[in-house]
């Protein structure tokens, strides 16, 4: 029997998987261990290895579309295996940009013929085909709930329905003019985006955000960074960031505010050991959090090195599902679009977020005079079921203090 | 259906499987002097389930005939007396023992009718006590319909209910082919409404005895009613499973399970008969080779005997053909997770 290449489980409490890129295509020829695709899952993209060394057939998962765990992808048909048993040249779901180099025997689909190649070797029942065939769906598309995978009835009418719903929009909301929601690019969420967008969704919905805002003076803060910059080149760390030093700053100062760094877990507010510090970035559109483990007890040098091979394994896509998530406090720094101030969402179950707009020459009163000074504003949201607006205003006090006092503090 | 609607309008009494049968058996040998009864201890003794019971005193020893202990002797005199125009009517006393007739049912009262081009037939009925739950081990206790329907030229009935062992067994008697009626050992004691008249249910039409949706479940004579049993507690786990008894396996009323396949998309069928080779498989195939196949939404699972001979201890026993528990569980699964 051929081996089955499956959507593996890579994360806990990961229900679906999105495969992000193919490396290989029909036909190719793999070793045991090689790496065949890449999966999307929370936050982060992993390698998916070969099973078994063969050739690789029915190649039937469409990248970027979400598929439940455990549903066959591939099979790998092992020396003299007969590849009649499923027609060998099964190709890869519509999507062309999956297979780059697929060949060009590959016939095009057609969604309304029943022995579509890209049906073989899916599992689905009878009924599941036939329904599928009368409403010229594509089987591949569809993820099986049944055993190892197989698509049924209930399968294919949950994804028609689906597919009406994004469809037709108008046709759910009368009054608006028809086509005014239906022009334009309908782009389904991708992995990332789905989780993304459940969590703030859950954030904004369960935590009650307030939010704090100080304006702090940044001199003593480029001070610093500027020595730093160049004690680092000595030592041949990476040149410090605004971000890294307010990290440093947070991480310290978060020590003496177990409340703040802390979490809503159901009824009770759970008090985390380390410091873990996650620094929001985006990547190709998607926003991804890696996390500065135990942050508190980094200095600058370390800490600095941590945040470049976070950054570099993130554009490379080589962070773990660990290294992205699971922080106990995130920053998040919109300053260098020119940002003067936001708030941002907390992300859950987190109790606290920073956002960092840009710094600013503004004047202010110093000593009875008006004099310019780099200034910067700094809002926390925190979620009032387990801080208090004084709690809140405490650390906001003692961050400015260290801000504004770095070296004090370092 | 006919049966229904004599139901209606006649005279209905509650009877026993095993009174039923002898009902129709007094009102054949009333109505038609050609119609006699043959086999071992039919006569005095009233049959070795009671099934003939006294109609050696309605009818006398001429009509009512206990034969010597030759099964291949009853069956081949059988066949002479319905090639010469009788309409004998033969007790095998336990089905087990039709393998020493099998001479005289497989290669004559088949055969006769197509090697004389229909200028001779064999207008003869087979009545076998057969099953297993009687604690009457491997020789006493098999299911052999399977193997005759396996030939042509004979009918096989399974009738499951006390109306229809009456008016199958007449619906029998009036054929002129050789029609072999299996009857479940245990569901003689059972009781259902029969109606006093005459009727005859026809042979080849199934029974719908629940209807649902979510599963089909396809069984005749006891398995038809543990069927029924099941399909009840199915209904209080929120499953609606539609019950068909095949009442004739040949021939076999393919219509009715396809059009309930096609509907429930999901098949279970449930025999007493040993599993590897069986009606069920039949079944299965039939549904797999025909246009049906397009509507199933799972895979099709037969329920049969074990492959073993049936065993003398009891526990054994009941484990050894499906039960009402089993066809409970395999629905359930087959409905909720696609596999038996």
């Amino acid at each position: 029997m051929p081996v089955e290449v499956i959507l593996p489980k890579v994360d806990m409490d990961m229900e679906t998987g999105t495969i992000e890129a193919w490396h290989v295509k029909e036909g190719d020829l793999v070793r045991q261990g090689d790496t065949i695709f890449e999966i999307g899952t929370n936050k982060a993209v992993m390698e998916v290895e070969a099973p078994a060394t063969g050739a690789i057939r029915n190649i039937k998962a469409e990248t970027g579309v979400p598929i439940t765990v455990g549903t066959p992808v591939a099979w790998i048909y092992r020396d003299g295996e007969a590849q009649d048993a499923v027609p060998a040249r099964a190709p890869s779901p519509s999507s062309a940009g999956s297979v780059p180099d697929g060949p060009a025997k590959s016939p095009p689909i057609e969604p309304a013929i029943a022995t579509s190649p890209a049906t073989a070797g899916l599992r689905a029942t009878p009924l599941a085909r036939r329904i599928a065939r009368q409403n010229g769906l594509e089987l591949a598309a569809v993820s099986g709930t049944g055993p190892r995978g197989r698509i049924g009835e209930a399968d294919v009418r949950r994804h028609l329905d689906e597919r009406r719903r994004c469809a037709s929009p108008q046709a759910a909301l009368a009054p608006v003019p028809a086509g005014a929601l239906t022009e334009g690019r309908l782009q389904p969420f991708s992995a990332i985006r789905r989780i993304v967008a459940t969590r703030l969704s859950e954030s904004t919905r369960t935590a009650p955000h307030f939010y704090l805002t100080s304006e702090i003076e940044m001199s003593a803060a480029r001070d610093l960074l500027r020595r730093l910059a160049a004690r680092h080149e000595r030592i041949g760390a990476p040149k410090p960031s605004i971000t890294v030093l307010i990290a440093r700053i947070a991480a310290r100062i978060l020590r003496d505010h177990p409340v703040i760094n802390a979490s809503a877990e159901g009824e009770a507010t759970r008090f985390h050991e380390n410091v873990d510090i996650g620094i929001a970035m985006e990547r190709d559109g998607d926003l991804v959090v890696p996390v500065l483990r135990d942050a508190g007890n980094m200095d600058m040098p370390a800490m600095t090195r941590e945040f470049a091979r976070l950054r570099d394994g993130m554009a490379k896509r080589t962070l773990t599902p660990a290294e992205l998530g699971g922080g106990t406090f995130t920053i998040s720094n919109l300053g260098m679009y020119g940002v003067d101030s936001f708030t941002a969402i907390i992300n859950p179950p987190q109790g606290a977020i920073l956002a960092i707009g840009r710094t600013v020459d503004k004047p202010v009163g110093r000593d009875g005079q008006i004099v310019l000074r780099p200034m910067a504003n700094f809002t926390l949201s925190s979620d009032h079921r387990i801080i208090d607006g004084v709690a809140a205003a405490r650390f906001m006090a003692d961050l400015r203090e260290a801000v504004e006092n770095p070296e004090v503090l370092l | 259906m006919p049966s229904e609607t004599l139901e209606a309008t006649g005279d209905v009494r509650e009877l026993s499987y095993a009174e039923a049968v002898r009902e129709a058996l007094g009102q054949a040998m009333e109505a038609d002097e050609r119609v006699f009864l043959f086999g071992e201890d039919v006569g005095v003794y009233g049959g070795a389930f009671g099934v003939s019971g006294d109609l050696v005193h309605r009818f006398g020893k001429e009509r009512v005939i206990d034969t010597p202990i030759s099964e291949l002797g009853i069956a081949g005199a059988a066949v002479g007396a319905a090639i010469t125009g009788m309409r004998p009517v033969l007790e095998i006393q336990f089905s087990d023992f039709v393998t020493l007739a099998m001479e005289q049912l497989v290669n004559q009262a088949a055969k006769i009718r197509f090697m004389f081009g229909g200028k001779a037939s064999v207008p003869m009925v087979v009545r076998l006590p057969g099953g297993s739950g009687t604690g009457a081990a491997a020789q006493h206790s098999q299911s052999l319909e399977a193997w005759f329907a396996h030939v042509p030229g004979l009918k096989v009935l399974q009738p499951s209910t006390p109306h229809d062992a009456k008016g199958m067994l007449l619906a029998a008697i009036d054929d002129p082919n050789p029609v072999l009626i299996f009857e479940h050992k245990l569901l003689y004691k059972t009781k259902g409404h029969v109606p006093a008249e005459a009727y005859r249910v026809p042979i080849g039409q199934a029974a719908i005895r629940r209807e649902g949706r979510d599963i089909t479940i396809v069984g005749s004579s006891i398995m038809a009613r543990k069927a029924e049993a099941a399909a009840e507690r199915l209904a209080g786990d929120g499953i609606s499973a539609e019950v068909i008894d095949l009442r004739s396996i040949r021939p076999i009323d393919f219509t009715t399970i396809a059009e309930s396949v096609r509907k429930t998309h999901r098949l279970l069928v449930v025999y007493e008969g040993v599993k590897t080779m069986g009606i069920g498989a039949e079944i299965s195939a039939m549904i797999a080779e025909s246009e049906v196949f397009d509507f199933l939404d799972a895979p099709i699972i037969r329920l049969g005997g074990a492959d073993s001979p049936i065993p003398y201890n009891p526990v054994l026993e009941k484990a050894a053909v499906p039960q009402e528990d089993d066809i409970v569980t395999a629905a359930a699964n087959l409905v909720r997770r696609g596999e038996a």
